[in-house]
C-alpha cells in the first residue's frame, strides 16, 4: 500500500465519522441565531439572514440563566472532584492493595450498583434525604451526584490501575516509601488520564442531571440549569432560536473544559507520566 | 506532580466551603426580604397588629405557571401572593415552579408518598389524583374555609375534589373542547361550517380528496387524541356515560361505546388524520393547525388565545372559527351537551400549623375572586370555574366568542373520562386508544379491555 | 514490601467513605425499595404485603415482555454494531498525528449533550417533512419515512440516536487506554517490522481488551437501564413500541401510581441485568486472562 493512501485512509474515514457528529451542532449553531420559528422550520439548514446575537443576551437575562449557570457549574465540579478523589482512593485498596479477598467482594458490591436501575429509587431517596434534614439545599445534591458516580469511577480507575506494571510500585516502597505515598506520588500520576476521563464524565452527568434537581430543589435561586432549560422548553412555543441559544450556553463551558483538559492534560501527562 | 495534588485538594476544599457557604448565605438571604415585608404588615390597613416584630415563616407554593405562554396567568399569581404576604404578618410564600407533566406525574406523587407536599400546590382532582390524595387525609378539608369566606357556593362544580361531602381542591378554571377550523382552506374548497356529523365527515372527505389532511393531530401523549375519543363517546353513548362507567351502572361494552371508537377508527382508516400523528406531540399538533396545512383541529378552549394578535398562531388571527361537536343521528341523550372540564386547580397540605392555615386562608380568599375569574378569562380565554356574572363575560376576541355561544347554546356538559376514573384505567384507555392508532387493536377489543381494567378497580372499591 | 500493601488501617480509610456514601444512597434505597416489592402500595396508603403477587403478575404482563425484548434490541445493536465501531475509530484516532486532538474532541461532543437537548434535536432530524433523513432521501426519490412515528421504524431511530450519543463517549475511554501503553512496546514492535495493522490487532487490541471488556459490561448495563433518551424521544410509543423496561416501570410506579408493582418489576430489571453480566462475565470474560471480575 503506497505510504499516501495510508496516511490519508483513516482520516477519510474519520472526517465522514467527524461529519455525521458535527452535522446537529452546525444546525443548533445556525438556529440560535436565527430570528424566527419560521426561518428554523423551512430552511433548518440555511444561513441566518441576519446575525441575531442579541439571542445570547435575551436567553442569558431570561429565566435567570446566569444563576442557574454558577449553581450548576460549581455543584458539578465540586461533585466531580469529590468523586474522584473517594473512588481513586477505593480503587487503589482494590488495584493494588493485598487484601485480595476482601477487595473482590467490594469490588463486587460496587459493581453491583452499575445494574441498579436508578429511577424507581428516587421516592426512597428523596425520603432519606429529608430525614437527613438536607432537603432543598445543594447538599441534596452533592451526595447523590457524588454517590451516583461512585461505582462507574471506581470500575474504570480500578481498570486503569490494574495495568501498572508492579515494578514500579515495589520499587518505589522498597525505597522506604508508605502506602499512601505510594498511593499518592507513584499510583496516582500514572493514572491521570484515567482520571481526567472519569472526571469529565462524572462532571458531564451531574452538568446534565435533571430528575434530581428538579426533585430535591423547590427553591428557585438554588435550582440548577437543566432545569431552567425546562422554562426553555416551554417557551418553545414562542421561540426555537431562544431555546437554541439556551443549548449553546449549556454546552459550551463544558466544550471548552473538554478541549482545554483533554489537549493539556491528556496528552501531556500520558506522556510524562510513562516517561517519568 | 505533588503540587497538582494539593492545588487539587485545596480546590476541594474551597469548593465544599463554597457549599457551605451558600448554604448558609441562603439563610441569611431570608432577613433582607422579612424585614421588607415587616414594613408592608404595618401599613395603615394593618394598624390593628401589634407593632412588635412578627415571627417569619415560609409558605411553599408549588405552581406550573412556566414561560412566556403562561405569563399572565404567572402574574396573577404573583399579585395573589403579593396581597396574601400583606395580609398574612410573617408570611412568606416560596414559588417553586415545576413544569406540568412532572410535578403531576413524578415530583407531587413522590412528594406525597415521603409524606412531604407543599403547603400550597397545584393538583389534578379526580380518583386518580385529587381525590385519592384526599382519602389518604394528605390534603386540607377547605369546607370550614370556604365557609368562613363565603364563597362555598360561588364555585360552579368543585366535584372532582370532593369526597364524603367535603371539598379538598378548588378548580383554578375551566374549559371545553371542541371543533376549531380554518375558515380560509374551507372557504376555498366551498365547504360551509358542518352542522351535522354527516356534513362534517362530508368536509373531511373533500378536503381528503384535495390533499389536505382534514385534522390535526399529534398523539404521541395519549390524552390529545383522547379529547376527541371522549366526546364522540358521549355523543353515541349519552352525555352520562362518564358517570356512568365510573360508578359501574354502565359499562364501555354497550354497541353505543363500540359505535364511537368504531367511527374514531373508520377516521383513522379513511387518513383523516395528520400522518405519523403518533409522533407528534401535542406542541407539534398545534404547529399543523397554524401552519394552515390542516384545516380542522379538535382541542381545548384554552387554544383558543393562540390566535389572538399576540399569541403564536398570529397568522391565523381572525380566520379561525369554533363549534361543538355536531349531533349524531341517532346518538343517545341530549345531543347539544359539551365537554366541559373544571378539573385542575390549587390544593393545600393537611400538615399544617395555624400561621399556614391563616395563610392558606388569604391566599383562597385573594385567588379565588370574581376579578381573577374575568380576567384570566379575557387574557388566557380560561373559563370561570366559579359563578361570574355573564354581563362581565364578554369577549371581543372572535374565536372566544364563538365559543360562548356554542356553550350556551348547550343544554347539559359531560366531564372528561381521566377525571373520574382511576389512573390504571386511565393508562388502559390510553393504550389501548394508541394501539387503535397504530392498528394493533380494533373497537370491540378496546372496549373489553378497558371495562375489564375498570372492573378491577370497581371489585378493588368493594 | 507486602506488609505495606497489606496495611488495614490504611485499607479502610480508602474505602470505607465510598462504601458509606454508596451505601447511603444506592443500597440502603435498595433494601428499603425491595420491601415494597413485596405489597401492593401506592405510594400514599397502607402497604399491604402480598408475598410474591406482583412477581407472578410481571410473569403474564404481555406489556412488560416487549419492553424485556426492546432492551435485548439495545443491548445486541451496542455490543455487536457499537462496539466493533468504538474499536475501530479509537484504534484509527490513536494512529493519527494531524488532527488528532480535533478528532478526540469532535467524538466526544454528543455525549456533552443532556438526552433532553438530544431529544429536541433529533426530533429536527427525524422530522417527517423538514427532517434532514427525509430530505436526503428524497434525493434518491425515496418516499418519506416517519421515522418516530411508524412502529416499524421508531426502535431503530432511537438505536441511532443513542449510538450518536455515546460512541464519542466510550472512544474516549478505549483512546484514554491506547495511550496509556507505553511508547516503547509500539516503538520496539515498528523496529521489528510490524506494520501498522499487524500492531493494531496483535498489541493494542490485546493490551486494551481489559477496557474493552468495561465497554461491553458498560454497554449492556446502560442498554439495561436505558429510559431518557426514549422518554424524551417518543416516551415508549408508537403504541409501545419503543417501550423499555425501565420506562415501563416508571410510568407504572409513578404516573399510575402502583408503586409496588414497580418496584417489583425494578427488581426484576436488577435481576436479569445480573443474570446477562453473570453470563457474560462466564462465558467471554473468562477467556481474557487479564480481566478479573
Amino acid at each position: 500500500m503506497p505510504k499516501v493512501i495510508k496516511k490519508v485512509l483513516p482520516h477519510l474515514v474519520l472526517i465522514v465519522y467527524v461529519f455525521i457528529i458535527l452535522f446537529p451542532f452546525v444546525f443548533v449553531l445556525l438556529s440560535s441565531l436565527k430570528e424566527t420559528n419560521d426561518q428554523i422550520v423551512t430552511a433548518p439548514f440555511g444561513l441566518p439572514k441576519k446575525l441575531m446575537f442579541e439571542n445570547f443576551a435575551d436567553a442569558w437575562s431570561q429565566a435567570k440563566i446566569s444563576r442557574y449557570f454558577f449553581n450548576s457549574a460549581y455543584l458539578s465540579l465540586s461533585a466531580a472532584v469529590a468523586a474522584i478523589l473517594l473512588s481513586a482512593m477505593t480503587a487503589y485498596a482494590i488495584a493494588r492493595m493485598r487484601l485480595k479477598r476482601m477487595s473482590k467482594i467490594i469490588y463486587q458490591f460496587i459493581l453491583l450498583g452499575m445494574l441498579i436501575p436508578g429511577n424507581v429509587l428516587f421516592i426512597a431517596q428523596y425520603i432519606l434525604v429529608q430525614k437527613m434534614g438536607i432537603l432543598n439545599t445543594h447538599w441534596a445534591l452533592f451526595l447523590p451526584y457524588t454517590a451516583g458516580a461512585l461505582p462507574f469511577s471506581v470500575l474504570l480507575i480500578v481498570a486503569f490501575m490494574k495495568a501498572i506494571p508492579q515494578e514500579m510500585e515495589e520499587a518505589a516502597i522498597v525505597d522506604g516509601l508508605g502506602v499512601i505515598g505510594s498511593f499518592f506520588r507513584i499510583i496516582l500520576p500514572l493514572t491521570v488520564p484515567a482520571l481526567v476521563t472519569v472526571f469529565i464524565i462524572n462532571l458531564l452527568g451531574n452538568w446534565n442531571e435533571y430528575l434530581l434537581s428538579n426533585f430535591f430543589i423547590s427553591k428557585d435561586n438554588l435550582r440548577t440549569l437543566p432545569t431552567g432549560m425546562v422554562g426553555f422548553r416551554d417557551a418553545f412555543q414562542t421561540s426555537y432560536p431562544l431555546v437554541f441559544t439556551g443549548i449553546v450556553i449549556s454546552v459550551l463551558p463544558i466544550l471548552v473544559i473538554y478541549a482545554f483538559l483533554q489537549k493539556t492534560i491528556i496528552e501531556g501527562l500520558t506522556a510524562g507520566g510513562v516517561k517519568g | 506532580m505533588k503540587k497538582k495534588l494539593l492545588t487539587t485538594v485545596a480546590s476541594v476544599v474551597m469548593l465544599s466551603s463554597v457549599l457551605t457557604a451558600c448554604g448558609g448565605n441562603n439563610k441569611n438571604e431570608a432577613s433582607p426580604s422579612a424585614s421588607a415585608s415587616t414594613p408592608a404588615s404595618n401599613s395603615p390597613s394593618e394598624s390593628a397588629s401589634a407593632p412588635a416584630s412578627v415571627e417569619r415563616f415560609d409558605v411553599s407554593l408549588r405552581h406550573i405557571q412556566i414561560g412566556e405562554l403562561q405569563k399572565f396567568r404567572k402574574a396573577i399569581l404573583d399579585e395573589v401572593v403579593k396581597k396574601s404576604e400583606e395580609e398574612v404578618p410573617g408570611a412568606n410564600f416560596e414559588l417553586d415552579a415545576v413544569e406540568d407533566s412532572f410535578n403531576r406525574w413524578t415530583k407531587l406523587p413522590a412528594e406525597m408518598a415521603a409524606g412531604n407536599p407543599p403547603k400550597i400546590f397545584d393538583v389534578f382532582g379526580g380518583p386518580a389524583e385529587g381525590q385519592k390524595y384526599a382519602r389518604a387525609n394528605k390534603l386540607l378539608d377547605l369546607t370550614p374555609i370556604l365557609d368562613e369566606l363565603g364563597i362555598k357556593d360561588k364555585f360552579t362544580d368543585t366535584s372532582t375534589f370532593n369526597v364524603d361531602g367535603k371539598t379538598y381542591g378548588l378548580p383554578l378554571g375551566a374549559s371545553s373542547e371542541g371543533w376549531f377550523y380554518n375558515k380560509e382552506l374551507l372557504e376555498a374548497n366551498g365547504i360551509a361550517v358542518p352542522k351535522t356529523l354527516e356534513e362534517l365527515e362530508a368536509a373531511f372527505e373533500t378536503l381528503k380528496g384535495k390533499g389536505i389532511t382534514p385534522i390535526a393531530m399529534g398523539s404521541q401523549a395519549a390524552w390529545v387524541p383522547f379529547m376527541l375519543v371522549n366526546t364522540l363517546i358521549a355523543r353515541y353513548a349519552g352525555p352520562d356515560i362518564q358517570a356512568g362507567v365510573a360508578n359501574g351502572t354502565r359499562k364501555l361494552t354497550e354497541p353505543e361505546v363500540v359505535a364511537a371508537f368504531a367511527k374514531y377508527e373508520e377516521w383513522i382508516k379513511k387518513g383523516y388524520f395528520t400522518k405519523g400523528e403518533l409522533g407528534i406531540d401535542y406542541t407539534g399538533q398545534t404547529n399543523e393547525f397554524i401552519a394552515g396545512k390542516t384545516a380542522f383541529l379538535f382541542d381545548g378552549t384554552w387554544r383558543a388565545s393562540t390566535f389572538s394578535p399576540e399569541g403564536v398562531g398570529k397568522s391565523l388571527n381572525g380566520k379561525v372559527g369554533y363549534f361543538a361537536f355536531p349531533a349524531v343521528t341517532g346518538g343517545k341523550g341530549d345531543q347539544t351537551a359539551v365537554n366541559y372540564n373544571q378539573n385542575n386547580g390549587y390544593a393545600f397540605s393537611s400538615d399544617v400549623n395555624d400561621n399556614e392555615k391563616a395563610a392558606i386562608k388569604a391566599f383562597i380568599k385573594n385567588l379565588y375572586s370574581e376579578e381573577y375569574q374575568v380576567r384570566g378569562f379575557k387574557e388566557d380565554g380560561v373559563l370561570p370555574s366559579m359563578k361570574v356574572d355573564a354581563s362581565k363575560l364578554t369577549s371581543e376576541d372572535p374565536v372566544m366568542k364563538e365559543v360562548l355561544a356554542n356553550n350556551a347554546a348547550a343544554g347539559t356538559v359531560f366531564p372528561h373520562f381521566d377525571s373520574l376514573v382511576a389512573g390504571p384505567v386511565n393508562g388502559e384507555f390510553e393504550k389501548q386508544i394508541q394501539n387503535l392508532i397504530a392498528g394493533k387493536s380494533n373497537p370491540q377489543k378496546a372496549v373489553e379491555a378497558i371495562q375489564q381494567a375498570q372492573d378491577k378497580e370497581l371489585a378493588a372499591l368493594k | 514490601m507486602n506488609k505495606t500493601l497489606r496495611n488495614p488501617y490504611v485499607y479502610l480509610l480508602f474505602v470505607l467513605p465510598t462504601i458509606g456514601l454508596y451505601g447511603l444512597f444506592f443500597i440502603y434505597p435498595v433494601i428499603q425499595s425491595a420491601y415494597y416489592g413485596l405489597t401492593d402500595w401506592n405510594a400514599l396508603t397502607t402497604a399491604n404485603f402480598i408475598g410474591f403477587g406482583n412477581f407472578e403478575r410481571a410473569f403474564q404482563d404481555d406489556d412488560f415482555w416487549i419492553s424485556v425484548k426492546n432492551n435485548m434490541f439495545f443491548i445486541l445493536f451496542s455490543v455487536f454494531l457499537q462496539v466493533p465501531l468504538i474499536i475501530l475509530f479509537s484504534l484509527l484516532i490513536s494512529g493519527v498525528k494531524r488532527l488528532q486532538g480535533f478528532y478526540k474532541t469532535t467524538v466526544f461532543m454528543p455525549s456533552i449533550l443532556s438526552t433532553s437537548i438530544i431529544g429536541i434535536l433529533w426530533g429536527f432530524m427525524y422530522h417527517p417533512s423538514i427532517g434532514f433523513f427525509n430530505k436526503f432521501l428524497s434525493w434518491f426519490g425515496i418516499e418519506p419515512i416517519y421515522w418516530l412515528s411508524d412502529t416499524k421504524w421508531a426502535l431503530l431511530s432511537i438505536l441511532i440516536t443513542n449510538a450518536w450519543q455515546w460512541m464519542g463517549f466510550y472512544i474516549v475511554l478505549v483512546l484514554a487506554a491506547i495511550l496509556a501503553i507505553p511508547k516503547e512496546i509500539n516503538e520496539a514492535a515498528e523496529i521489528d517490522g510490524a506494520t501498522g495493522f499487524q500492531r493494531a490487532v496483535r498489541i493494542t487490541t490485546p493490551l486494551i481488551m481489559p477496557v474493552i471488556s468495561i465497554v461491553v459490561m458498560l454497554s449492556i448495563a446502560g442498554a439495561m437501564r436505558v429510559v431518557d433518551i426514549v422518554l424524551v424521544m417518543t416516551n415508549g410509543g408508537p403504541a409501545g413500541a419503543t417501550e423499555v423496561m425501565a420506562s415501563y416501570m416508571v410510568n407504572k410506579a409513578m404516573k399510575y401510581g402502583e408503586y409496588g408493582y414497580g418496584t417489583a418489576l425494578s427488581i426484576m430489571i436488577f435481576a436479569i441485568a445480573l443474570l446477562l453480566t453473570a453470563i457474560y462475565q462466564i462465558v467471554f470474560a473468562r477467556r481474557q486472562e487479564r480481566v478479573e471480575y
